[in-house]
């Protein structure tokens, strides 16, 4: 199916607000970190925004790594 | 902001089958076991990819570049006195006016010795970001779209929009003139090009191109942009080191 339309894809099928729900950016020694929410409770890191370069070769940091979070009030933790 | 505390493995396994199984998921993560080390860095990086975020989210299926994200790293950059330059690296189709003007804005007031490059793609408003910086590199094969201001899908239907709309467009015309040797006649130019986009007006602007118009000062990569901001660096520091004397 083709649309031809000036409207961009997210203005005709609006995403389902619950999808966003699924990632979250938290702190890992200071250093903001985008990760998802897998099934066993675990997280994988999807993003990693720093500007050291250095921190890049870290692989703790490494994108598809997972890692557990300690979550005591859950989402009052989120700050994005 | 509040830490968390990471814990990589799970307690009550042994030590060895632990470490093995982090060997096997780093192989499934990046497909080998290190990455390479070197030695701390007085450069930092900042990448803008993917669409410019701005007051509205986007879906979760696009890569974006949130302002708020890069504002803070900007602030963090001017305050770290062991971080001596910065790389700007743009590889965006551009995005919300406001925000990519705020992060030019920011670049462009850094005390510290500033470099862009532009790789793949520096459209719409990447071209302030990329222009924003004491000096910037375009790759031979990176292109920059050049188009009129406009809320997209919508039609304007009313003077006042319209006027909204060119006052914008003239902030974004004034920054990129301001800091690029371009003129305005000739930016406003390719803006209102025809026949060179499909469907569009504007033009879209390749490498050479680029240097050629006086939009982006040279054609290079990262050997290129690292030994400019080195030099840049070095110069600064005479300079400081000269005023002291004085």
């Amino acid at each position: 199916m083709i649309l031809y339309t000036p409207l961009s894809e997210h203005d005709i099928f609006p995403v389902d607000e619950t999808e966003y729900d699924q990632w979250k950016w938290v702190a890992i020694e200071g250093k903001m970190v985008k990760v998802q929410r897998q099934d066993d409770g675990s997280y994988e890191i999807v993003q990693f925004i720093s500007t050291n370069p250095q921190d890049y070769l870290n692989t703790s940091y490494m994108p598809g790594r997972r890692i557990y979070l300690n979550e005591n009030e859950g989402s009052s933790k989120r700050f994005v | 902001m509040t830490d968390y505390q990471q814990n990589e493995t799970q307690p009550n396994k042994d030590h060895q089958q632990q470490q093995q199984s982090s060997i096997v998921q780093k192989i499934q993560e990046l497909g080998q076991t290190n990455v390479a080390q070197s030695p701390d860095s007085n450069i930092h990086v900042l990448p803008v990819i993917g669409q410019i975020e701005g007051h509205i989210q986007l879906p979760p299926k696009n890569k974006t570049t949130k302002y708020e994200h890069l504002i803070p790293q900007i602030i963090a950059v001017e305050q770290n006195p062991k971080v001596e330059g910065l790389i700007v690296l743009l590889n965006t189709v551009g995005g919300d006016v406001e925000a990519g003007l705020a992060i030019a804005e920011m670049i462009s007031s850094l005390s510290k010795p500033t470099v862009s490059i532009v790789l793949g793609g520096g459209h719409s408003i990447g071209v302030p970001i990329a222009v924003a910086t004491d000096y910037s590199f375009i790759a031979e094969t990176a292109t920059m779209t050049i188009h009129p201001i406009r809320l997209t899908g919508l039609v304007i239907g009313v003077p006042q929009t319209f006027e909204y709309l060119d006052k914008m467009q003239e902030r974004v015309i004034s920054f990129v003139t301001r800091h690029s040797i371009i003129k305005p006649e000739k930016f406003k130019e390719l803006m209102f090009a025809t026949g060179n986009l499909t469907r569009d007006i504007g033009t879209n602007v390749v490498g050479e191109d680029a240097v050629k118009y006086g939009l982006i000062n040279e054609i290079g990569g990262v050997y290129q942009a690292m030994k400019k901001l080195n030099e840049m660096i070095e110069k600064q520091k005479d300079e400081r080191e000269k005023q002291v004397i004085q």
